[in-house]
């Protein structure tokens, strides 16, 4: 009988995924315009008056914007998980119920709305970003639904549907809208990352690793949906209930991701891919370790965004295209035969 | 309290006045094999949903092991009920130990991994459909026949009493055909497991199984006989023994077509007859069905 994944080995691929994803996040903390000494800012902040500079760059500016690439990365790349397996579509990525233009068109409305106060230190964009793309999951829910029978199909199109309108909402709102105000809201739907302060990145963290623990617990119920509605249900699977919470719970992880940092496609979509194409398509194995190898994307395609160009910056987004392009052609072409994928 | 499955004046429909199947009353029995046969829209995929507790009756009871199939939670019905689908791929490459093993995803411990137990019995299942050969390759490099073994391994590894199977040889060569009945035979007859299957393969049911239950597609009935065939309005379905079931004038009726039969042993074999058949000389000679003649 074939060998099958056992909790050992997943422990041991999981712990040494973490481990090579601490390895290159302390790498990535050291490339930078200025070179700074890990010694130098162990030794502590320096006397208040003459901070230490390789402190105050390496703990106040990179690491926290390391691990904000980190939360989103495995946010992205596990809700993308999640979503393909329950809409059973390779094509579907964690913004395709409606999340992205939700987020969109709540931080257009934020802009143009002329909002300035904040919560908990998040700024407006933020907060409406984050409540608009939870909200447009549940209206297109709410709208496939009402399709009936074919569920999934019904999903995706209402999903379609519902982005392609808001998309045109926001390009009208685009249109009318002061030229300064929209060249904000444009750059932050680019997809950035920014220093955030340690509250937010512990909160957000927190949600995410939550959100994507509860989603570990689906993902035997997750493979045998892989089969199908009836399949899963004939094998004893309660469908609708792990349909519906995983969805939920993966919303809200993309929603958490978007308002850090805006929209940053790709790695929702390739890392599953990639990590599936490696490791085989058991989500018990798949969602740990494409949320990790998705933490790892994003850190090293963010610290080359912060670098490439430096002093200015480019949109992470741009990076994780053209990074991910390439080397998903690679493995697609390394692997497809052995592994039939998608079939 | 009886074993097997009961329906009781079990009445399905998609849409209000048109009923699919109406008014089916029947029993089977434990252990039995079961061929259900009829003509595309007679209802066959219907009642066998119906069976794995997929859709509900509108109206009527469908007792599972003498207890209403509603009575049952989604994963107690799975521990009596199987199915095994038409055949699809899934749309991640899935190998043949991982499908076989999903079956027993209800009764893992609480990390979602397997039980010894669960691996003792997807190993009898890959060795009892003689797929275990090909055990580690994705479905999707596997030949139809193979595929089809698979899902039933999967169905076999859900360790049900009863076995439901969705037109399991239908894209089969003939070789493959004749494997997946004497699969399903042996499962009927070493495992005692009481096995429904939707056929259009009406020799091959004849062959191996026990009973038959032959539907009639509703909207059909009247008028079905064509003229000096009055339709016995009651007869929506016939169920008997496979020799009392397959009788040429019913399969000429039900189907509407000629065939050709021979009896061979005590089992009634059909060759379906078109008009721009080659060989239309059967149609006058000795062979034609008897009651023609």
């Amino acid at each position: 009988m074939q060998s099958l994944l056992s909790p050992r080995t997943l422990l041991t691929r999981t712990l040494a995924a973490i481990a090579m994803l601490l390895l290159v996040m302390v790498a990535c903390s050291l490339v930078g315009t200025e070179p700074v000494s890990i010694k130098a800012a162990l030794a502590g902040p320096g006397p208040s008056g003459s901070p230490s500079p390789d402190y105050e760059i390496l703990l106040r500016v990179r690491v926290p914007r390391i691990l904000l690439a980190a939360i989103v990365g495995a946010a992205l790349a596990g809700a993308g998980v999640v979503f393909q397996a329950v809409l059973r579509n390779p094509l579907a990525d964690p913004y395709i119920l409606g999340v992205s233009s939700g987020a969109g068109l709540g931080a257009m409305l934020a802009v143009i709305g002329g909002i300035n106060w904040t919560l908990w230190g998040r700024s407006p964009i933020a907060v409406f970003a984050f409540v608009g793309a939870l909200g447009t999951v549940w209206l297109v829910w709410a709208i496939g639904r009402i399709t009936g029978r074919f569920h999934v199909t019904g999903l995706l199109l209402a999903g379609v549907v519902v982005n392609a309108c808001f998309s045109a909402i926001i390009m009208f709102l685009t249109s009318i809208a002061k030229s300064q105000d929209v060249y904000a809201t444009v750059f932050w739907l680019m997809g950035n990352m920014a220093e955030e302060d340690a509250f937010v990145l512990w909160a957000s963290g927190g949600c995410v690793a939550a959100g994507l623990v509860a989603l570990f617990f689906l993902s035997p119920s997750l493979n045998a949906i892989s089969f199908g509605q009836t399949d899963a249900r004939s094998m004893g699977i309660h469908v609708e209930r792990v349909q519906f919470v995983a969805l939920a719970v993966s919303a809200f992880v993309t929603a958490v991701a978007v308002s850090l940092s805006g929209l940053i496609g790709f790695v929702g979509l390739i890392v599953p891919h990639a990590v599936r194409l490696v490791v085989g398509p058991d989500h018990r194995q798949l969602l740990p370790l494409s949320s990790i190898f998705g933490a790892v994307f994003l850190v090293v395609a963010d610290t080359i965004a912060r670098r490439i160009v430096a002093p200015a910056q480019l949109p992470v987004g741009v990076i994780t295209a053209m990074l991910g392009g390439p080397f998903f052609l690679i493995l697609l072409m390394r692997y497809n035969k052995k592994v039939c994928w998608l079939s | 309290m009886t074993n097997g499955i009961q329906l009781d004046h079990v009445t399905f429909a998609y849409r209000p006045d048109q009923p699919v199947l109406k008014d089916i009353s029947m029993a089977i029995d434990p252990g039995t094999f079961l061929a259900v046969v009829g003509p595309n829209g007679a209802g066959k995929s219907t009642l066998i949903s119906l069976l794995a507790g997929l859709l509900r009756p509108q109206t009527g009871t469908i007792a599972i092991d003498g207890n209403d199939i509603d009575s049952y939670t989604r994963g107690d019905l799975a521990r009596k009920v199987a199915l095994v689908p038409q055949e699809h791929l899934p749309v991640f490459g899935f190998s043949v130990t991982e499908t076989i093993l999903m079956a027993r995803t209800p009764h893992f411990d609480a990390w979602g991994f397997e039980r010894p137990a669960d691996r003792q019995i997807v190993a009898e299942a890959l060795e009892m459909t003689d797929t275990a050969r090909f055990a580690s390759r994705p479905l999707a490099s596997l030949s139809g026949g193979e595929r089809q073994r698979v899902f039933i391994a999967r169905a076999l590894a859900q360790d049900t009493p009863i076995i439901l199977l969705d037109e399991p040889t239908s894209f089969l060569d003939l070789h493959h055909q004749v494997r997946v009945y004497d699969l399903l035979r042996s499962v009927q007859q070493d495992k005692h497991r009481t096995v429904v299957a939707i056929t259009h393969d009406i020799n091959l049911a004849a062959q191996y199984c026990d009973r038959a239950l032959l539907l009639r597609p509703e909207a059909e009935i009247p008028g079905t006989g064509g003229p000096g065939r009055p339709p016995e309005p009651s007869a929506r379905y016939t169920l008997g023994s496979t020799e009392q079931v397959f009788r040429p004038e019913e399969i000429e009726r039900v189907f509407g077509i000629r065939v050709f039969s021979a009896r061979i042993g005590t089992e009634n074999m059909f060759l379906p007859l078109g008009r721009m058949a080659k060989d239309t000389a059967m149609w006058g000679g000795q062979t034609r069905p008897a009651k023609e003649t």
